[in-house]
């Protein structure tokens, strides 16, 4: 499909250089590639700047609330199955005030997409810290440093057995293209944390920087993706080194989806949307107290 | 008094099994055509504590609990203590134990209201019929049927029903109820005392449900396809009901992380067209109320149940109340419609929760349905269930999401393949659904979405007007108060004539009805199981009309009639 077919009349309203950019298209020439129309696809955008592009991204689509955008979007995957669903958020939004929505998304694998903005700060209310903001630096509101210890996003998600995490980089949309494709395609609930260039609050992260720490996976011998273990490795080195691999950091498809395990919806071929219609409760009068 | 009302009371610990035989007893006198209304009350505790079952059973309908006892059965010391002075003169008092030791109040209380006192030791009842001692409970039933004056074979029926396909030894079941039924300590005199002659039966097996049953089916019967919960009292047993009965009706049902989630996943369903529903009581309804306002912002039609308890904070969590009608009418923030409907019992949750889909779905907004504690566990006798309402969605397809229109209701249509994409968003935006700051913009599309209101509150009735139109005292409320004032006005126990004005729709609200009530001159006392009078608020600030008389009560306890009829007599005019 023709990419500019995901495009409105709005134009992005980021700054320049920002990676949303880049991590927009790479979304929409997934969506493209794989022949997803934009009435198949709906997107849950958060509040934040990845949540200004919602504008910009001509899908079905709803720009909720802060923090809320897996658990909206859960609600609409269920709903529909045959759509593709995709939760796009930053880190302020999935690593704070939905934090629990993240967990429980990974515990039940839903099948979806959920894409993390990771630039590290809350950028749109000009700079605050967030969990993966380093520690010590100098934030708004925090002219002495961050004081709180950063999170370890590689071990706390492989800690919740994904069935999909993938880590990507806003610099190489070639890759974050392809890994997003991975993404939608895995049936169960992808997890990819995107590392965005952020020029305006977060300086010291130049592309240059970025450079110096990204390693591609596929740069790498003898990595099994499906092995936890070789997971938890990599993640042990990134905590120690501070290195990035870019890549399907894990890959699990036996977990079965949520739905799947559901024995109220075995067997059946529609889908909830399609089930609408007045229902002759006679037979459940067994049920009442 | 009470002629038409025989009263029975089970008083006990949570856990001893009061529950079950009070539901036992319940669905033997449905199926033998009397009307009961059955109600328990229990503290948030497993084990210990303190609880009662009551059965109100009459020949006619009611649906609220009397404060008097005419049967008391105590299976504790503590619960006889509490209970006794309940007990209404030649009433019976049943203690289930070896021995019985009485104070000096309580003997003379028993012997002012010539009470009869009966000692039954059902564990070793059991024991003697070869039964464990869980089935104590079926020799205290027996007995009551007994003195009930009741068909053995129809407890035997009722029972077997209830356990069907149960792992339950129905021989030794059976052999309890008939030992209970055909002991020697039943006398005579024990029924004639409580005048059970005066029930008549129409011989019609009447159904038992609940209110949150009824809240169940109605959705269900309104095509609801998915529903999202997080435990909370008195709400969770609409998601035990959903859940139990999922493999028949072939929903979804959700047990989301926690009520934030619970009504996301419902807004998010919603959005892509079927339609779902949560439920929930006051706190989680707090943490709901930012997803309430962004379903009054993006225009995304969202169906909540509000079960209310009493107080703010946790307050009493297994106790009833009616303090949230302000929370439901005004919580969440900015200027955006809503709908919020009340319901009073089995019948009205059946119907109103299939108009709350209808109205969420026509007019995209979010409708929030209050039941009570009361409400929602208290066993309703009914002969039907009423008709399905219609299914009405609204939905029409079109080029703009937030089209502007002349009743402020935009084409909204189901995501599907072949149909133009649309975003939602709480974003204020234009009609394409683009964010927007223009000044213009943002003054039409909030007054385009408060526009929705006047086409609904033309299409809600108003309220509804029970008792003799000649009534000069007119009692008026909402909810469960219905119960109580309406069991008084159908059997004719208040000495004057009085009348009842009933909200359901508390939101929008209609006031004709009441504006006539009080150009007439009459008396009107607004009656309300909170402190503050919430309803009472809402209608002053839509007519200027305060209430110089209320009628509130706020303890936990719902009204019963001898609140009323007290106050009625008190205050006379």
């Amino acid at each position: 499909m023709d990419i500019n077919i995901y495009n409105t009349e709005r134009k992005p309203t980021w700054c320049p250089g920002c990676g949303n950019f880049a991590i927009h298209v790479a979304l929409k020439k997934a969506l493209a590639e794989l022949n997803i129309s934009p009435s198949e696809a709906f997107i849950s955008f958060d509040i934040g700047c990845n949540g200004n592009g919602a504008d910009t991204v001509n899908t079905y689509a709803f720009k909720g609330l802060h923090g809320r955008a897996v658990a909206l979007a859960t609600g609409a995957h269920l709903a529909n199955r045959k759509y593709t669903v995709i939760a796009d958020q930053g880190d302020g939004a999935c690593f704070h005030e939905g934090i629990d929505h993240l967990i429980n998304a990974i515990k039940s694998n839903y099948d979806m997409t959920i894409l993390i903005h990771d630039n590290q700060n809350f950028a749109l209310t000009t700079g605050q810290a967030t969990v993966t903001t380093k520690q010590g630096k100098k934030m708004y509101a925090l002219p002495e440093g961050k004081p709180e210890r950063d999170l370890d996003v590689n071990h706390f998600i492989l800690s919740l057995k994904p069935s999909f995490f993938a880590k990507a980089y806003s610099g190489d949309p070639q890759q974050l293209t392809e890994i997003i494709k991975e993404g939608i395609e895995h049936k169960g609930c992808s997890v990819i944390q995107i590392a965005q260039s952020c020029p305006t609050y977060n300086k010291e992260c130049t592309p240059q920087w970025f450079n110096e720490h990204i390693v591609k996976l596929e740069t790498l011998q003898e990595y099994d993706k499906t092995s936890i273990d070789d997971a938890l490795r990599l993640a042990k080195d990134m905590s120690q080194t501070g290195k990035i691999y870019t890549g399907i950091i894990h890959q699990d498809n036996t977990i079965p989806t949520f739905y799947d395990r559901l024995q109220s919806r075995k067997g059946i071929q529609s889908e909830l949307v399609d089930e609408v219609r007045e229902y002759d409760i006679r037979g459940l009068l067994k049920y009442c107290n | 008094m009470y002629l038409k009302r025989i009263i029975v009371k089970f008083g006990g610990e949570s856990g001893q099994g009061i529950n079950s035989v009070g539901t036992i007893l319940t669905k033997s006198l449905n199926r033998a055509g009397y009307y009961t209304f059955s109600n328990r009350e229990y503290p948030s505790l497993i084990k210990g504590g303190f609880a009662n079952y009551q059965i109100d059973i009459s020949n006619s309908s009611i649906n609220s609990s009397s404060s008097k006892t005419n049967i008391l059965c105590c299976m504790s010391e503590r619960s006889l203590e509490e209970y006794i002075t309940d007990v209404l003169p030649n009433g019976i008092v049943i203690y289930d134990g070896k021995e019985l030791e009485l104070t000096p109040s309580e003997e003379e209380y028993i012997k002012q209201n010539n009470i009869k006192v009966i000692l039954i030791d059902s564990e070793e009842i059991a024991k003697e019929n070869n039964a464990p001692p869980i089935m104590a409970n079926a020799v205290l039933a027996g007995f009551i049927w007994k003195i009930l004056k009741q068909n053995l074979e129809i407890l035997n029926e009722a029972v077997e029903e209830m356990f069907e396909g149960k792992n339950i030894d129905m021989d030794a079941e059976r052999a309890c109820l008939q030992a209970g039924y055909n002991s020697p300590l039943y006398e005579p005199t024990l029924s004639e005392d409580i005048d059970i002659e005066e029930l008549e039966t129409s011989n019609n097996r009447k159904m038992t449900m609940t209110g949150n049953d009824a809240i169940s089916l109605g959705a269900l019967a309104g095509g609801m396809r998915a529903f999202f919960g997080y435990p909370m009292t008195p709400a969770t047993s609409i998601f035990k009901f959903l859940g139990e009965s999922a493999n028949d009706t072939k929903i979804l049902v959700k047990q989301a992380e926690n009520e934030i989630t619970a009504v996301q996943m419902t807004m998010g369903a919603m959005y892509m067209g079927t339609r779902a529903m949560t439920a929930t009581s006051g706190g989680g309804f707090d943490l709901m109320c930012e997803t309430i306002s962004c379903s009054g912002m993006s225009e995304t039609p969202l169906v909540i149940v509000v079960a209310q308890r009493i107080g703010s904070g946790t307050g009493v969590p297994t106790w009833t109340g009616s303090g949230d009608i302000i929370a439901a009418t005004k919580i969440a923030h900015g200027d955006f419609p809503r709908c919020v409907i009340q319901i009073a019992d089995a019948k009205s949750a059946f119907t109103l929760i299939q108009k709350a889909f209808n109205i969420a779905d026509k007019y995209q907004l979010p409708v929030i349905v209050l039941t009570e504690k009361q409400i929602a566990e208290g066993l309703f006798s009914l002969d039907a269930l009423p008709p399905n309402e219609r299914i009405e969605r609204g939905l029409q397809h079109g080029e703009k999401r937030y089209q502007l229109t002349t009743d402020g209701i935009s084409p909204r249509w189901i995501p599907s393949k072949n149909q133009k994409p649309y975003l939602h968003t709480s974003d204020e935006h234009t009609e394409e659904g683009y964010s927007t700051e223009n000044a213009q913009k943002v003054w039409e599309m909030s007054k385009k979405r408060t526009k929705k209101l006047e086409k609904l509150k033309a299409e809600i009735p108003e309220p509804e007007y029970f008792g003799s139109l000649d009534a000069t005292t007119i009692l008026v409320g909402s909810g469960n108060t219905k119960n109580p004032v309406l069991d008084i006005i159908n059997t004719s126990l208040s000495n004057e004539d009085i009348g009842y004005l009933h909200y359901e729709y508390i939101y929008p609200v209609k006031t004709e009805r009441l504006k006539e009530l009080i150009a007439q001159g009459k008396r009107l006392i607004l009656i309300e199981n909170n402190e503050t009078g919430q309803l009472g608020k809402l209608l002053t600030e839509e007519t200027g009309y305060k209430f110089n008389e209320k009628l509130l009560k706020f303890d936990g306890r719902p009204f019963f009639i001898e609140d009323i009829l007290n106050y009625l007599e008190k205050k006379e005019v």
